[in-house]
């Protein structure tokens, strides 16, 4: 457990000395929401349907994008022969770095969604789902991100091959994230099936990710 | 069974056995379900004349699932057993598995532009269908996508076992969502619920293409063992060592 925690503070440590490349990323994803108004024009009647997918949409590229090689420069460094060494398994430490990732990347970012919500009229009262079903959506991205990002480890096109692996897997969050932001009522049955998925998700992403840790590493030391 | 079929070199002996005659029955089948499939079975009263193209569309969409289930079998064996076969047979499937995903989502298109008026809907069926495909598509990269074609096939392989989530999604699309794909006919609680001079072609062609999807499998096999063999002549006689 502590080994788990310092590998958190590690990464947050490691983060906030390089706290310039979180900021790009939440510029990135208040950008990609400004886009659309500015593509399908300002109009309320038409965007205001169209306001929550847009912020959905922006979440997922801008949380992906983040996930480009997350653990290269661990394997690069041997940490990741320290950490097959040491008491905390790759599992755990695959979870350390997803709850590092979604402190640094997902936080900030759903602080900035009331605002942007402001910019795409979204009325106050639908904000509590929004925010609501943005939790779970941005935590199951995260675990699907470290699955996709510990099979791409080595690769040699990391990036887009990330994204071909990560979105079809991420299509269930996307259904039920959008379905639940636009529920009249708070406990909608799609938030609970986007809470379902989020768990499968937590069952599943620290062994997949492990083994293909596990396998990144005996090759790295080849 | 599996121990004794393991043995690449066994693998390989029995594979070359049973390949002229797979394919002499995969041509007899294939070319007898299309004569009654094209010739010798009535027009739809409702659909007419395109109707025809389920005898295409229904097999390859169960192939493209079950090879799908076959991949996640073989992904699990190499996962699990680390056996350098079911590697082979991973690879060998994935490519088949997404021609034929893409095979179902085409001529799905031929049928639902007459019959619903547009190429695509986004229906649970087709969508999971095509997120099928994704799924291939994603596991044939990952596969390729080292340096060392060897070190591709576990992530390949994790990834595949992650995908089987997907399968029953597809298949059961229809039963769980209320959808403009019709339900299934054959494999339903109720019995088939197709008229045999329809069932006939229909049973042909699906038996047809498991044994041609079944040829092409074993073929791509051999290939690769092959492929495998000459790369390894050639790095122990020190020729091509570092390409």
């Amino acid at each position: 457990m502590t080994s788990f925690l310092a590998q958190i503070r590690q990464d947050l440590a490691i983060a906030w000395a390089s706290r310039m490349d979180s900021a790009v990323m939440l510029i990135f994803f208040v950008i990609i929401v400004t886009m659309f108004p500015l593509a399908i024009g300002p109009d309320v009647a038409t965007l205001s349907p169209l306001a929550v997918p847009i912020i959905w949409i922006a979440a997922f590229l801008s949380i992906l994008a983040g996930f480009d090689r997350l653990f290269s420069a661990d394997s690069r460094t041997g940490w990741l022969d320290q950490i097959a060494l040491s008491k905390l398994s790759l599992a755990y430490y695959a979870v350390a770095k997803a709850v590092a990732h979604w402190l640094v990347t997902a936080m900030p970012l759903l602080l900035t969604v009331p605002v942007m919500a402001v910019l795409l009229q979204i009325p106050p009262t639908a904000m509590a789902p929004l925010m609501l079903a943005l939790i779970p959506g941005t935590i199951a991205l995260t675990l699907l991100g470290i699955i996709g990002a510990s099979l791409c480890e080595g690769a040699r096109r990391g990036g887009g091959l990330m994204a071909l692996l990560v979105l079809p897997l991420a299509v269930p969050i996307l259904i039920f994230g959008v379905l639940a932001s636009q529920a009249d009522q708070l406990a909608s049955p799609s938030l609970m099936l986007l809470g379902a998925v989020c768990l499968v998700l937590m069952a599943l992403a620290p062994p997949v990710a492990a083994a293909a840790l596990a396998e990144s590493d005996e090759d790295a030391s080849q | 069974m599996f121990d004794y079929l393991a043995n690449p070199a066994r693998f390989s002996r029995i594979a070359d056995a049973v390949m002229m005659p797979l394919a002499i029955i995969t041509g007899l089948l294939l070319a007898s379900g299309l004569y009654f499939a094209l010739f010798n079975s009535p027009a739809d009263y409702q659909q007419g004349e395109t109707v025809r193209i389920m005898y295409v569309h229904v097999p390859a969409a169960w192939l493209a699932s079950l090879g799908y289930v076959a991949l996640g079998i073989c992904a699990l064996f190499y996962v699990v057993w680390r056996h350098p076969l079911a590697d082979v047979a991973m690879r060998a499937i994935a490519p088949v598995g997404a021609i034929f995903a893409l095979l179902t989502l085409v001529t799905g298109a031929f049928w639902g532009k007459p019959m619903w008026g547009a190429w695509w809907v986004w229906d649970a069926r087709l969508t999971s269908m095509l997120i099928l495909f994704f799924f291939y598509l994603g596991v044939i990269a990952l596969a390729n996508g080292f340096d060392r074609l060897e070190r591709g096939s576990r992530p390949a392989a994790l990834l595949g076992l992650v995908g089987l989530i997907n399968v029953p999604i597809v298949k059961f699309s229809v039963d769980w969502w209320n959808t403009l794909h019709q339900p299934a006919s054959l494999l339903r609680s109720g019995g088939i619920s197709i008229d045999g001079a329809m069932l006939t072609p229909l049973l042909l062609m699906l038996v047809g293409f498991h044994c041609f999807f079944a040829l092409v499998i074993l073929l791509r096999m051999q290939a690769q063992l092959t492929a495998r063999k000459i790369t390894a002549i050639r790095l122990k006689s020190g020729h091509g060592a570092g390409s």
